[in-house]
């Protein structure tokens, strides 16, 4: 009987191993491990008729056997019990895709404009929106920019009547705000502006972010150093940038700022028209005249402004080549990003 | 602006710098380089050769055969030129070498003689139409170098991309002092002296009646001129500069304004009436003049014109009149050099739409103190180029002289605003260089004398810019600002808009944007009636197309349209939704109101973009659309005002855009925050839409203003629950939820939840009712609920149910 117990586990998990899909597992447990016509129930059921010194002893094996072949099918069982509540065949197939519910993504504009803005609220500054039809008033006149002035040329601008217009740049935000409040002021102003021009760079309709700083003895170092500190982080690299003189109505000095171009690194190529740097934004310290026209001492306070175009951040974070894209809303350009 | 590098050099020395680092320099004073391009590159590889015998060719009576010394060998040509001859030097293209037309030379056999290359004609070059032979160079220059070279073409075209206040820089010399400022090296005078001009016996007179719009006009007179071509090399730089060479006179005004800054005209002298020029705004009666274009101009009565005794001749700054444009056959000429005012001049050049270099300059404002050296400068080249004789003396009329402007420049708030620490006499040094007069005050004072040029200048913050220009940008520290701590304020809408993007996104759809403004027939597609709001378009003055000509006041539109370009391109499951502002005109002349609004849409497949291994075909249909708004009041935790749905029907208010059969209203109580269900048959077909859209639009700032639950912790039930189902038949015109809704609204004991979980049409129910099943969930907080007490309950519901709904219980025959 020792010897059968012994060839009965050797056989049963030779069969084991022989195993591979749910019907043979149960094959197999019926022809070992059936409770009525199993060969190891059978077995010990023999123990009645061996000699009663030996029963104890064999009556221990042979549950040890059974144990033993009974943890071995439980481990195999699991393979199978994992597979068939995994999939509805009972058979899983790896390489089969995935069932998933549908996940729609933000417009590319709007995650640029989030995260830029993510950025600035970091930097402790607050949010503000304003109208996309503005007068006149705010947009030019209260940023230094009276009628007849050559600036305007600088904006191809869109009119509803003589005086209102939809606004050319998110910069109307400056007063809009400095007026009500009292500085220290920290804002950035994220919204749609508009200009009347429409080429492959550029669309009759697109996103800006203004940002301004007024406080006592706010600096252009000042400015430099908040504007490289957007850069870096919005670009995810400590990319050089550099700092060019340029002309503003509403800000003095104004500064235009490049960085390397992230497509050659620097060694010029068609992107940055070889000259190995991007314009990304304009800027400057914010013009005593502005501040004047909303009660400011200008002697007293200071402060900086700046204006990022959306869009063209968004084309060079994600090689977008024609701006026009933006606005046909397909699918096949939506969901790449 | 453009100009070019020999142009700069002789009114600054650029020696030691390449063109590169000219560009590079210039830029970062703020001149932004925008192209630099090297002229006549394309004559690079043309040589000068030098013909050593000339033969008859042996099959050909207008041609000959060449030897042509190349400077490294001898070639045979062929030549078709009537003035070659033995000993010229001139111009060879040898094989592989491209004409600037394009023309490839190779070697080739003429009437079966072999010839190694051409020469060429001044034509052939691009250098002129000069095309009766070749060219006949100077016979002391050597053979085998460029053409280029030869001929001192070698040049460089720069183009700045001038901003509006540095109109200073509109010139050849205003470039060349920035250049100054960092060379070191000193600006040369446009003229060596000035003659002055004292009005005395000159046969004419200079009347300015508008001294408002005009502070200056010089003139002076020029006889015996011959009309012709200008020199060669004005003509050349003007070509280079993008300007058209026309006559000596015409091509030497435009020359001395593109290398001073100051525009200038000449008038034929002989057709001047009366021995006048009058410089003042139209009479009543004039009301157009012929200008040298030969248009006529409507004038207005703000228009500053040149008259003569009798009648207007120019509009001032803007355009010369046909009537005394120089010709052909002008021997006389009137020249003047004059200052108008920029804002008049953008005005007129504006109303007139004709932009002109002249109003270019004039608009950004020109010099006053330039009037006589630029007009000294243009009769110096008159006389040199046209034979012409000037008057010894000239007209010049200066009722705008202004002394200069003096400004102080508080040493410490250069400092402080640069957030660089500057000492007194670096600032100084600084300001010296572009030609400001400085002098000290005190220790931490200066007094600046602004250059009458840098009309720009009129504050203490401006020189604080030219200073920092001058430093150098990158030469300015970066710091930090130190500011108070504060948590920044925050905008709700803007925070609700992001919630809802966030649970569209979560739900499958994609983000549209759409342009603010679109196409008025949107609304008529719409099927709006003409009293209906959004009618009342604020419309733009000046839009691109008819496409994008008003505001739009529904978002609805835009949507559509991106369906049918997904579907157009293959991708007919679509989830988009779009949050933006629209447009709504209250009053004329007002600001339109601005609101906030969502709108999702879907069409095609519930599963858009799915395997379709597991997902049968399954269109999305009215319960898509509601669940995801359901969803998203769900999630925003919006409780309406009392316990009502926020979906109701309401046919009166049902949007004409909408498809009556299958839509329901957005509701607060009586409020309505929009609308849902399947876009109205006839609207689709506008949009070209062959397949069903169910869609939604929610006024967001409706939805501000509504309640959100709080998060309120409830303890979890300890004991089960009980469930009961019920199916009834009632009559198809009872809506099933409002079974649900009157089953809580009896606010049974031990009541915790009702749902349907079936609806059924059809055989053997009854024509005109529908058999709804629901399932009831009872439970107790305080104990394990038994039969009977769930029975009593449960009979109450049933009984109420059927008494308010005119339902029965569906009978077995009808299972």
């Amino acid at each position: 009987m020792e010897q059968e117990l012994f060839r009965l586990q050797q056989e049963a998990e030779e069969a084991l191993r022989q195993v591979d899909d749910v019907a043979q597992l149960e094959a197999f447990r019926v022809k070992f491990l059936g409770r009525k016509g199993g060969l190891l129930s059978g077995i010990l059921r023999q123990l009645g008729t061996v000699a009663s010194q030996d029963r104890p002893r064999l009556g221990q094996l042979a549950n040890d056997v059974k144990q033993a072949v009974e943890n071995q099918f439980e481990e195999k069982k699991k393979l199978f019990v994992t597979s068939s509540i995994g999939t509805a065949s009972g058979v899983m197939d790896y390489s089969l895709p995935g069932r998933y519910l549908p996940f729609g993504k933000l417009h590319p504009v709007t995650q640029v404009m989030e995260e830029i803005c993510s950025i600035f609220e970091g930097l402790g500054f607050a949010v503000a929106e304003g109208p996309d039809v503005e007068t006149d008033y705010y947009n030019f006149e209260a940023l230094n920019i009276p009628k007849h002035h050559p600036a305007r040329d600088m904006h191809d601008t869109f009119y509803i009547t003589e005086s209102i217009l939809l606004r050319t740049h998110t910069s109307p935000m400056q007063a809009r705000i400095m007026e009500k409040q009292d500085p220290p002021l920290r804002y950035i102003a994220p919204g749609k502006v508009y200009r009347c021009d429409s080429d492959i760079t550029h669309t009759p309709m697109f996103h800006q972010v203004e940002g301004f700083l007024v406080d006592k003895e706010v600096s252009f170092a000042d400015l430099k150093g908040v504007l490289t500190s957007f850069t870096h982080k919005m670009f995810e690299k400590e990319l050089a940038l550099r700092f060019r003189p340029s002309f503003f109505p509403f800000t003095e000095p104004s500064a235009e700022v490049d960085i390397a171009c992230v497509i050659c690194g620097g060694k010029g190529c068609r992107v940055c028209k070889r000259t190995g740097w991007l314009e990304i934004l304009g800027s400057g310290l914010i013009d005593p005249e502005v501040l004047k026209m909303v009660g400011y001492d200008p002697d007293i306070y200071s402060g900086f402004a700046f204006g990022l175009g959306v869009e063209r951040i968004a084309m060079l974070k994600y090689g977008i080549d024609d701006i026009r894209l933006y606005y046909e809303n397909d699918l096949r350009f939506l969901s790449q990003f | 602006m453009k100009f070019t590098l020999s142009w700069l050099n002789q009114f600054i020395s650029t020696e030691g710098l390449t063109s590169a680092q000219i560009a590079d320099k210039l830029t970062m004073l703020g001149l932004e380089v925008d192209s630099v391009e090297e002229l006549f590159v394309e004559l690079e590889h043309i040589t000068t050769a030098r013909v050593t015998e000339v033969n008859k060719h042996p099959d050909a009576d207008k041609l000959t055969v060449c030897a042509v010394d190349t400077g490294t060998e001898i070639v045979q040509v062929v030549c078709g030129a009537p003035n070659v001859r033995t000993g010229m030097l001139t111009a060879i293209a040898k094989p592989g070498v491209k004409l600037p037309d394009g023309t490839k030379i190779k070697k080739a056999k003429v009437r079966g003689v072999a010839s190694a290359g051409m020469l060429c004609s001044a034509r052939e070059l691009g250098l002129s139409n000069e095309h009766d032979g070749i060219l006949d160079l100077n016979n002391h220059l050597a053979t085998g170098i460029s053409i280029a070279e030869a001929l001192g073409l070698r040049d460089t075209v720069i183009e700045v991309d001038l901003t509006p206040n540095r109109s200073d820089c509109a010139s050849v010399r205003g470039i060349a002092r920035e250049v100054g400022s960092f060379t070191g090296e000193v600006l040369k005078p446009l003229v060596p002296s000035v003659t002055p001009l004292t009005g005395k016996n000159v046969g004419y007179e200079v009347i300015i009646e508008a001294p408002d719009l005009c502070p200056r006009y010089t003139a002076r007179r020029l006889t015996n001129v011959t009309i012709g071509p200008s020199p060669l090399w004005m003509q050349q730089r003007l070509t280079a500069v993008g300007m058209r060479s026309i006559n000596n006179i015409v091509d030497i005004t435009n020359y001395v304004m593109l290398e001073s800054g100051q525009p200038l005209h000449a008038f034929d002298f002989t057709t001047l009436q009366g021995g006048k020029i009058i410089v003042r705004r139209p009479t009543a009666a004039e009301s157009t003049i012929t200008t040298l274009d030969n248009n006529q101009r409507i004038l207005d009565s703000e228009m500053l014109l040149i008259c003569d005794a009798n009648r207007p001749i120019a509009v001032a700054g803007v355009m010369g009149g046909l009537d005394t444009e120089i010709t052909d056959t002008t021997t006389t000429i009137l020249l003047e050099s004059a200052c108008f005012n920029p804002v008049s001049i953008r005005r007129t050049a504006r109303k007139l739409g004709i932009p002109s270099e002249a109003s270019y300059r004039f608009e950004r404002g020109v010099d006053p103190n330039l009037a006589d050296s630029a007009l000294e400068r243009a009769v110096n080249l008159i006389v040199e180029y046209t034979g012409a004789h000037a008057d010894g003396d000239g007209v010049d009329v200066y009722p705008g002289k202004k002394s200069a402007i003096e400004l102080q420049l508080r040493i410490e708030r250069v400092s402080t605003l640069l957030g660089l620490a500057l000492s007194r006499d670096q600032v100084a040094n600084y300001l010296q260089s572009i030609e400001f007069l400085v002098t000290a005050i005190d220790e931490t004072t200066l007094a600046v004398v602004v250059p009458s040029f840098r009309i720009d200048i009129e504050r203490e913050i401006d020189l604080i810019e030219e200073v920092a220009r001058l430093v150098g940008y990158n030469e300015i520290p970066t710091s930090q600002p130190f500011i108070r701590m504060d948590y920044p304020k925050r905008d709700d809408l803007r925070v609700l808009r992001q919630e809802t993007s966030r649970i569209m996104t979560a739900q499958g759809f994609f983000e549209a944007i759409n342009y603010s403004f679109v196409a008025e027939q949107h609304l008529d597609l719409c099927r709006l009636p003409v009293d209906d709001q959004r009618r009342q378009v604020t419309r733009l003055l000046n839009p691109l197309s008819e496409e994008q000509a008003v505001m739009r006041t529904m978002l609805l539109p835009g949507i559509l349209e991106n369906m049918l370009r997904n579907i157009n391109f293959q991708r007919p499951d679509i989830r988009l939704f779009e949050t933006g502002k629209v447009f709504l005109q209250q009053k004329a002349d007002n600001l339109p109101e601005e609101r906030l609004q969502l709108c999702g849409a879907i069409s095609g497949q519930r599963y858009p973009n799915a395997e379709s291994l597991y997902y049968s075909n399954q269109e999305a249909d009215f319960y898509d659309i509601k669940g995801v708004v359901t969803n998203l009041f769900q999630v925003l935790r919006i409780c309406g005002t009392g316990n009502a749905s926020f979906f109701q029907l309401d046919p009166a208010r049902i949007p004409p855009y909408c498809d009556p059969a299958c839509t329901a209203l957005i509701m607060d109580g009586t409020t309505m925050l929009g609308a849902l269900g399947a876009v109205h048959p006839e609207t689709l077909k506008g949009f070209g839409i062959k397949q069903p859209v169910y869609f939604f639009e929610i006024d967001l700032e409706k939805l501000l203003v509504l309640e959100r639950k709080q998060k309120q912790f409830a303890a979890l039930p300890k004991y089960p629950s009980v469930k009961r189902d019920i199916s009834l038949v009632v009559p198809d015109s009872v809506p099933a939820g409002d079974l649900l809704r009157a089953i809580h609204t009896q606010q049974q004991k031990y009541l915790e939840s009702a749902d349907i979980f079936d609806v059924y049409r059809g055989k053997p129910i009854q024509a005109g009712y529908k058999s709804v099943a629901l399932s009831v969930t009872y439970r107790s907080a305080t104990a394990t609920l038994d039969d009977q007490s769930v029975d009593k309950v449960h009979e109450k519901i049933v009984n109420s149910l059927m008494a308010d709904f005119n339902a029965r219980y569906r009978e077995g025959s009808e299972e």
